[in-house]
């Protein structure tokens, strides 16, 4: 649904986005994930059509998007990073400002956006956009987002500005437009964020994609090299006795617990010989790097 | 770009507008103060017409260099003569104040990501933004001349068809006026990040135009004609040649000095006056030039060769006779269509430029 070949944006002689090669699926709901500055906002307005790229190329629904911009916009919904209204205008007002350029009739535009302030709790609140606290702005960016019933949603730091319970009910309503069919593409730095919503993650460093796919898989393949050590946690009832076998590298002892550093995984036959021992095995694992710990140490290189 | 969508922009730009606090305010203020003028302007319009009556009276027993001389009725355009005064302070004003955040504010308040994010283009969005500033001048305008209009019925003058159209000219040439500050407005506003800044920038250039450029245009004139020309010694009194036009509410009387010396003209005063012609024609060049820059100075041109095409001939020649007929609206047009040309191009220019800046805006 949302390829990019090549993507790449220059500012001032200094690349934002650099050479950037990302492809989700239709249906997805993608954690787009980079520290401040990596690049990620400057991607989703070249996505939808906002600015157009330096060099390279991205397409929405098969449509390439510097070519027809005005077509991807009608198939597309965008809550931009502190998203901003008419503060002279009520909520209401400014959907429907926004719902003119769509083509809809009076009778459609206001059914869609008294079921979308609904939607987003905003229903009966008659005071202007320019008295809104900052989380029923964002609330009403979702609906905005929302008035053209689209097929790609497009959310920078959604939930920047809402309180846990809006939180809450935005993760809901992110799992519903799936749920529908919708391709919901995530930009966040908050990685506890976009594992909860998110299904499959790009990670943005330096304009440049570091990994992408699942959030395990790009745990994995972000992983500081270790060779390929893998490292077991063993805990006994007993006091650990000497461990022979010619996969281990190295031992941490610590009374009965051990982390086994080994040239391959030797579960099996290290359970099997404690056993044999007449061991109690409290523990067995393969330790594997914290999610967090792997992106902290990726967003710092 | 789509008929649909720039109307959708324009649209809610000109019920922005007019329903603004600031808008109201600053229009209230303009239209009272334009009626109490008008009013003022009524009521000189009708000592003038009982002078003329007067006048047309004691004609006939008149003799001398004055013989023959027919007084002119005043024109009602005398009324709107004294609106323009106030179109150039509090006119340029509401026009600044209608444009310059147009685009500021929405840089700031980030409602301009939003709106670029729904199907629409850039143009779209700028020239929506341009024709509701347009709208809503034009509104105040035509609210301005309709209770001009109403007033003069109230004081049962009715305008002659050819005065209805000086004064739809008048209107026009006013809503020029606007727009040239008001395109200003809008430029400093793509330009700036902050509205305050654009404010800033937008009254600079408006006291620059207004006030500096025609002092200028005075000092550069003065610099480049030189010194004028030195009479000659005068070996006798000279004749005195008077005439007399008048035009709405004022009288302009022209003394040209004549010397005659053996039944001919004095050679060396003729040469004087000629030398003296060719040095004011040089230095008003100079100044019409610059003053072609600054939108207060053509309008102000434009709108006394509407509203008194008399007075505004004879400024224009002030070394030739009166003319013996009126001028008609055409003439006087024809005779400021640099100026109206200067009006025309000054927005235009503030407009393209914005447009330019606008499309090329980072939105970041």
């Amino acid at each position: 649904m949302i390829r990019t070949e090549n993507l790449t944006k220059v500012y001032n002689g200094k690349a934002a986005v650099d050479g950037l090669d990302l492809e989700v699926g239709e249906g997805e709901i993608f954690g787009f994930l980079g520290p401040n500055g990596a690049g990620k906002s400057t991607t989703i307005l070249m996505l939808t059509g906002m600015i157009e790229p330096t060099g390279g190329r991205c397409f929405v629904d098969g449509i390439e998007v510097a070519n027809d911009p005005l077509s991807v916009k009608k198939i597309i919904g965008y809550l931009p990073e502190d998203v901003g209204f008419y503060g002279n205008m009520t909520g209401e007002q400014n959907l429907d400002y926004f719902a003119r350029f769509y083509g809809m009739d009076a009778k459609a535009r206001k059914e869609r956006i008294a079921e979308l302030l609904e939607l987003v709790h905003l229903d009966g609140v008659a005071q202007k956009a320019g008295e809104y606290s900052r989380g029923m702005k964002q609330r009403l960016g979702l609906a905005q987002a929302l008035i053209n019933d689209p097929k790609v949603l497009f959310l920078d730091e959604p939930t920047a500005n809402l309180d846990p319970e809006g939180v809450r009910e935005y993760r809901e309503l992110v799992e519903h437009l799936a749920g529908e069919g919708k391709t919901v593409f995530v930009s966040s730095h908050i990685l506890s964020e976009v594992r909860v919503v998110c299904r499959t993650v790009g990670l943005l460093a330096k304009g440049k994609l570091a990994a992408q796919g699942t959030l395990e898989e790009v745990a994995r393949a972000l992983a500081p090299a270790d060779g390929d050590a893998v490292r077991i946690v063993v805990e006994t009832r007993e006091h650990l006795p000497a461990i022979e076998d010619p996969a281990v590298i190295d031992i941490e002892r610590n009374g009965n617990r051990a982390v086994v550093r080994a040239k391959a995984d030797i579960r099996d036959r290290l359970s099997a010989a404690l056993f044999e021992q007449g061991l109690h095995v409290r523990e067995m694992r393969l330790e594997e790097p914290e999610i967090e710990d792997v992106f902290m140490a990726a967003y710092r290189r | 770009m789509a008929l649909d969508r720039l109307f959708n922009v324009a649209r809610k730009e000109f019920s922005d507008h007019i329903t603004s606090r600031r808008f109201i305010i600053i229009l209230g203020l303009f239209l009272v103060i334009s009626a109490i003028g008008m009013h003022s302007g009524i009521e000189n319009y009708n000592t003038m017409l009982e002078s003329y009556s007067l006048q047309l009276q004691h004609m006939q027993d008149l003799e001398g260099p004055y013989a023959g001389w027919m007084p002119e009725k005043p024109s009602i355009m005398l009324v709107f003569s004294s609106m323009m005064s106030y179109m150039t302070m509090l006119g340029g004003i509401l026009a600044i104040a209608i444009g310059f955040d147009l685009v500021s504010k929405e840089k700031e308040t980030r409602s301009l990501k939003s709106l670029l994010s729904h199907p629409v283009y850039r143009d779209e969005i700028i020239n929506g933004k341009a024709l509701g500033g347009v709208g809503a001048l034009g509104f105040a305008m035509a609210l301005a001349l309709a209770i001009a209009l109403a007033m003069l019925l109230l004081f049962s003058i009715v305008p002659t068809l050819d005065e209805f159209a000086a004064v739809l000219v008048f209107g026009a040439v006013s809503l020029g006026f606007l727009l040239a500050y008001f395109a200003i407005a809008l430029m400093m506003s793509t330009v700036a990040k902050e509205s305050g800044n654009a404010l800033i920038y937008t009254l600079v250039i408006f006291f620059a135009v207004s006030s500096l450029l025609p002092m200028f245009g005075a000092m550069a004139a003065n610099a480049f004609a030189g010194d004028p020309p030195e009479p000659p010694q005068m070996p006798r009194m000279p004749q005195e040649i008077v005439r007399t036009a008048s035009s709405g509410g004022y009288s302009t009387t022209s003394v040209s000095q004549s010397v005659v010396y053996g039944g001919n003209e004095d050679p060396e005063w003729k040469a004087y006056e000629e030398e003296m012609k060719t040095y004011i024609e040089k230095r008003r060049l100079i100044s019409d030039i610059s003053s072609l820059l600054s939108p207060q100075s053509n309008y102000q041109t434009i709108a006394i060769a509407v509203t008194q095409p008399q007075i505004f001939s004879m400024m224009q020649s002030p070394y030739d006779t009166a003319p013996e007929e009126k001028p008609g609206l055409a003439g006087a047009l024809g005779k400021v269509w640099m100026n109206i040309a200067a009006l025309i191009v000054f927005p235009s220019a503030f407009f393209a430029a914005t447009y330019v800046k606008f499309m090329r805006m980072d939105i970041r």
